[in-house]
């Protein structure tokens, strides 16, 4: 009797720390991916998992994380490379996630883990109807129309080193006016109401397709590799090992085309991410 | 990179995002001054659209701002990309504290008093010019008062349409991972919250002590 409370207050204790919080940023693919590994980790182990989905962003997850707020979430090598450590972009997809992995784990104590399969790298997208009037399949093909189009871009694009900036530089694009920065979300809508003719979207996301508007090929493969893969605290992996091997069942399970067919069924038919995390495993990590 | 170096080096655009957000948050209080206090006044007369003018007003403030500029992008005239659709999403989140405190600043009217205006032959215009309205300045400014002082803060979402202001940098500085530039954005705005309120917390006081 005596030791009741001491082995509560231990549990309590253990329980605290035995809890996994996933993290996600504010936008539908992380929060797919986050419940996917978020059910993937309930599946395989008894570790009871904490969602804490739609955070601010790379720089609120960043912080999340490092502040051990959060355990894991899903980053893209891209943007780990380009807006986390600041460095200049590489074209190299092996080396970019190289360099990111090694990194993280010297600077922040995170490891990464093996990508997931897809590359969500940035879409340079233009309405469908623009596309066949004036023939426009690649980004090299917009330098023509350019002079008297309007593009609507978002911070994050316009403010990265492997954002705006350097694309008008490799592709020669001057536009009519300065692109006008606004809220990613909304840039998607502006072009389909034709308020702006080009933007830049995420290649997987479910919104090309559905509000017909095209992406255009980067045939000067300017843009680095962003592949996606789950980051998670060292001490984390080191506690628990069961959650390392649950996690790998996912790598390189979700090419392209999967990630923008799971995005429009969240996006665009409107059913329940948990629900299509759920389907998603049962078929792939059975 | 400090704060204070930052602003050395770009002091141009700091003016220009500090003179843009002044602007955006002076145009749409004063508008929603003009469409809220009429507004107010014409609930204590129809005390039966007090419900749904305040119920719509309330419903305003629990949108949240990128699904109300979402919203806004297709209208006709009101709607689009830049200044204009970014004041009237300000307008609407402004409209209900002034409204509201409009509305109980005259409704709180002593009905005393009233009445003796009324004794001496008042017409309703009158009532409302020389009693009901300098009665309730104190409140009604108080409404303007939280109006502007919440404008500062919401004028921020405005950079998420391309019309500008201290958002910019608070945008920028998320999309990069870069405190400074929040802090570069989120300071101006802060101190203009503060200036904004004293100012129009000695307005407020003046009118008390007049009136005593």
């Amino acid at each position: 009797m005596l030791y009741t409370p001491l082995i509560l207050l231990l549990s309590a204790g253990c329980h605290r720390s035995d809890r996994i919080v996933v993290g996600s940023k504010n936008f539908t693919e992380s929060d797919l991916l986050g419940e996917i590994v978020a059910q993937q980790i309930e599946r395989r182990t008894s570790l009871p998992v904490e969602r804490r989905f739609h955070l601010g962003g790379t720089f609120v997850c960043h912080q999340a994380i490092t502040a051990g707020q959060i355990d894991l979430y899903v980053e893209y090598t891209g943007t780990a490379y380009t807006a986390v450590l600041k460095l200049s972009p590489g074209p190299d997809p092996d080396s970019v996630y190289r360099a990111v992995a090694a990194e993280y784990q010297r600077r922040f104590g995170l490891v990464w883990g093996r990508p997931l399969g897809f590359d969500n790298t940035f879409a340079i997208t233009v309405r469908r109807a623009d596309a066949a009037r004036y023939g426009l399949k690649r980004i090299s093909d917009l330098a023509r129309v350019a002079p008297r189009w309007h593009a609507g871009f978002g911070y994050e694009f316009l403010e990265r080193a492997d954002g705006f900036r350097g694309l008008a530089g490799v592709y020669g694009l001057r536009f009519a006016s300065p692109p006008t920065a606004m809220d990613l979300g909304l840039t998607y809508r502006a072009l389909a109401e034709g308020k702006v003719d080009v933007i830049a979207g995420n290649s997987t996301d479910g919104q090309i397709a559905a509000l017909d508007l095209v992406a255009l090929e980067d045939d000067r493969h300017y843009f680095p590799p962003y592949q996606a893969a789950a980051v998670t605290r060292a001490q984390v992996l080191e506690a628990h090992p069961e959650v390392r091997r649950a996690l790998a069942e996912l790598e390189g399970r979700i090419p392209d085309a999967e990630m923008r067919r799971l995005n429009a069924l969240a996006d665009v038919e409107h059913r329940d991410i948990a629900v299509i995390a759920r389907d998603w495993l049962r078929v792939n990590a059975p | 990179m400090s704060v204070l170096a930052f602003y050395a080096r770009n002091s141009q655009e700091v003016l220009g995002l500090v003179w843009q957000h002044v602007s955006l948050v002076a145009i749409s209080t004063g508008a929603a001054i003009l469409i809220g206090v009429p507004l107010g006044i014409a609930l204590t007369r129809r005390p039966a659209w007090r419900g749904p003018v305040l119920g719509l007003a309330n419903v305003f403030q629990t949108v949240p701002s990128l699904a109300l500029l979402g919203f806004l992008i297709p209208l006709p005239f009101l709607g689009g990309i830049g200044a204009r659709t970014a004041i009237v999403a300000l307008v609407l989140y402004a409209l209900l504290p002034i409204v509201r405190n409009t509305y109980t600043g005259i409704a709180g009217v002593d009905p005393a008093v009233r009445e003796a205006g009324r004794g001496m032959g008042m017409t309703d215009g009158q009532l409302l010019r020389l009693v009901e309205l300098p009665l309730s300045l104190g409140v009604i400014l108080a409404g303007v008062r939280v109006a502007t002082v919440v404008g500062v803060g919401t004028a921020t979402i405005a950079a998420a349409i391309g019309a500008g202001g201290l958002g910019v940098y608070i945008f920028r500085g998320v999309a990069t991972v870069d405190n400074t530039l929040i802090l570069a954005g989120a300071l101006p705005a802060a101190l203009m919250a503060i200036a904004a309120d004293g100012l129009l917390g000695l307005a407020e006081r003046r009118l008390a002590w007049r009136r005593t």
